[in-house]
């Protein structure tokens, strides 16, 4: 379903998405993190994205684990001896180090699922047709011939397989003969068809002129309002960090944190930055809720909760 | 806004990077530092790309290469480390030159990560791939290229480093425990995924490289593309 955030115009997301980015790399306090971690939970769970998340967990578990466990073997920085290990002593500092290396990993790995579900590809050459318009073309192009390579290596295979063509029969010699030989045909074939189109694209004019783009993504009024709120709130949050302030200081020795007012303004404004687009997403789940149960009521007595259009009766 | 597009992701760019620096210098995290440096490495070659003379047929083929370098990564997906795109790349570049071979498989995997999942990996191996071409590109003349057992060792270094330039951003994410102990873990770790991926190199090289390189030169020729 294409509703609240995802919505959004491109430019909105991305700049959330690279705000997010650059705040799991600088090498924040981990309450920040784990905030950025929850604001990222909450948007992918709104949007119902939960079964992507569980699909990557093992391997985002798997990454993140190997580097909380390597940190502490192979860094002995810090004043906090907890034990000794092959005569290497393991610190405190380099296992909340490693820690909180996991959590950056984690925050990552979150993210991606995340901006994978919201800026779809269409929306990312968009914002990069008019600066890199051949390479934008060039992805676009490839991207497109994948799953028409695949339908014609499926055709080839099975008009080959009539001349006895077969990568399922045969010594291994003959399969791996035969297997070239169905990729030589897809490779001639391909080929010579996209020569065809290119040759079509030079006789409408392309490469003529310089190219225009059509944009097919009109900011509104919400679209500005949010992306000024979303550049203000980052900002400060940046500009506190260049003074130095919302790190956790580990080594040499881990300093705790005095929770001044510039660290909670800092961590107010990036509140509001991690937290809008799931604020959004939820008021419009929410909205949509209660505008199905109270504005416009059915003239059909309804069973039991409530339906979507698409969704059919039993 | 759409004319501004190009001096704002500039400034962007700018921006970012010096974040990055202040972050690496600050608190020695290199993670972003290392995006920003790769993500540098990567702009001169694009810019060239859409800069230079390019027909529409060139970059059909350009598109069409890195697409069945990015399909032949489905059927062996459930492998870890056979890797065809490799070869085709290496065998791309080997015809049609470095530019071609760098771009071919820069985009091949973007493309591929596309059905595959983007991940922090993407930039490393959009340049590891990338290198791949362009270095096979600039190695074609060599005797050694040209004949069969050089190519193949060729595919078999690549193998190795690829696996190695992927590597660095786990290294590079734990800058206090670098040592030539955690170096030789994560190195030790991978060797046979890497091993796995050299060795599927050289087979898909030793299948493909006599028809393919025939054929591809065959278009070349015929159509007068990416001539130098």
């Amino acid at each position: 379903m294409n509703s609240g955030f995802r919505s959004m115009h491109p430019a909105v997301a991305l700049l959330y998405y690279a705000g997010l980015l650059l705040f799991a790399l600088l090498g924040l306090h981990p309450l920040f993190l784990v905030t950025e971690i929850a604001g990222l939970l909450a948007l992918l769970l709104l949007q119902g994205q939960g079964k992507a998340l569980l699909r990557g967990l093992p391997f985002m578990l798997l990454m993140g684990g190997s580097v909380a466990v390597l940190n502490p073997l192979f860094s002995h920085r810090g004043a906090h001896i907890l034990f000794y290990w092959l005569d290497q002593p393991i610190t405190l500092e380099a296992v909340l180090y490693g820690l909180i290396m996991m959590t950056v990993l984690l925050t990552i790995f979150i993210w991606f699922i995340s901006y994978n579900y919201t800026v779809t590809t269409d929306k990312f050459m968009y914002l990069f047709a008019a600066a890199a318009p051949r390479t934008a073309l060039l992805t676009l192009m490839a991207l497109r011939f994948v799953p028409l390579f695949q339908r014609r290596l499926r055709q080839i295979t099975l008009i080959q397989r009539l001349r006895g063509v077969d990568v399922r029969t045969g010594s291994l010699r003959k399969r791996m003969q035969d297997g070239m030989t169905l990729l030589k045909v897809l490779l001639t074939w391909s080929l010579e068809e996209a020569l065809q189109t290119g040759d079509s694209m030079t006789a409408r004019g392309y490469g003529v002129a310089k190219r225009s783009t059509y944009s097919i993504y009109k900011p509104d009024r919400q679209d500005k309002l949010i992306l000024l709120v979303l550049t203000l709130s980052g900002m400060i949050a940046l500009f506190f960090w260049l003074q130095g302030y919302g790190t956790l200081e580990i080594y040499p020795r881990m300093k705790s944190m005095d929770f001044g007012w510039q660290d909670a303004v800092m961590y107010g404004s990036f509140c509001l930055f991690v937290l809008l687009p799931a604020g959004l997403e939820g008021k419009e789940k929410w909205l949509w809720r209660s505008s199905k149960r109270n504005k416009y009521p059915s003239a059909i007595l309804k069973k039991t909760g409530t339906r979507s259009m698409s969704s059919r009766s039993q | 806004m759409v004319r501004f597009r190009a001096p704002l992701l500039i400034a962007l760019g700018l921006f970012v990077a010096g974040l990055a620096l202040t972050a690496a210098l600050k608190d020695r995290h290199y993670v972003l530092l290392s995006l920003v440096l790769l993500l540098a490495a990567l702009l001169p070659l694009f810019l060239r790309l859409e800069r230079r003379q390019l027909a529409s047929r060139e970059l059909v083929l350009l598109a069409v290469l890195s697409a069945i370098a990015a399909v032949s990564r489905i059927p062996f997906a459930a492998l870890p480390g056979v890797k065809p795109v490799s070869a085709v790349v290496i065998l791309s570049a080997y015809v049609f030159g470095a530019e071609a071979g760098f771009v071919i498989g820069a985009v091949a995997a973007l493309v591929s990560n596309i059905y595959f999942g983007q991940g922090p990996w993407t930039p490393w191996q959009m340049f590891a791939w990338g290198m791949t071409g362009l270095t096979a590109g600039w190695l074609r003349n060599t005797w050694w290229m040209k004949k069969r057992p050089g190519l193949l060792i060729f595919g078999f270094i690549w193998g190795f480093l690829f696996g190695w330039i992927m590597n660095l951003w786990v290294i590079l994410s734990l800058p206090d425990a670098f040592s030539w102990g955690l170096v030789a873990a994560t190195y030790g770790a991978s060797f046979y995924f890497d091993l796995a991926h050299a060795l599927s190199n050289v087979f898909f090289l030793a299948i493909l490289a006599g028809g393919w390189t025939k054929v591809l030169k065959r278009f070349r020729k015929k159509y007068g593309l990416l001539q130098e």
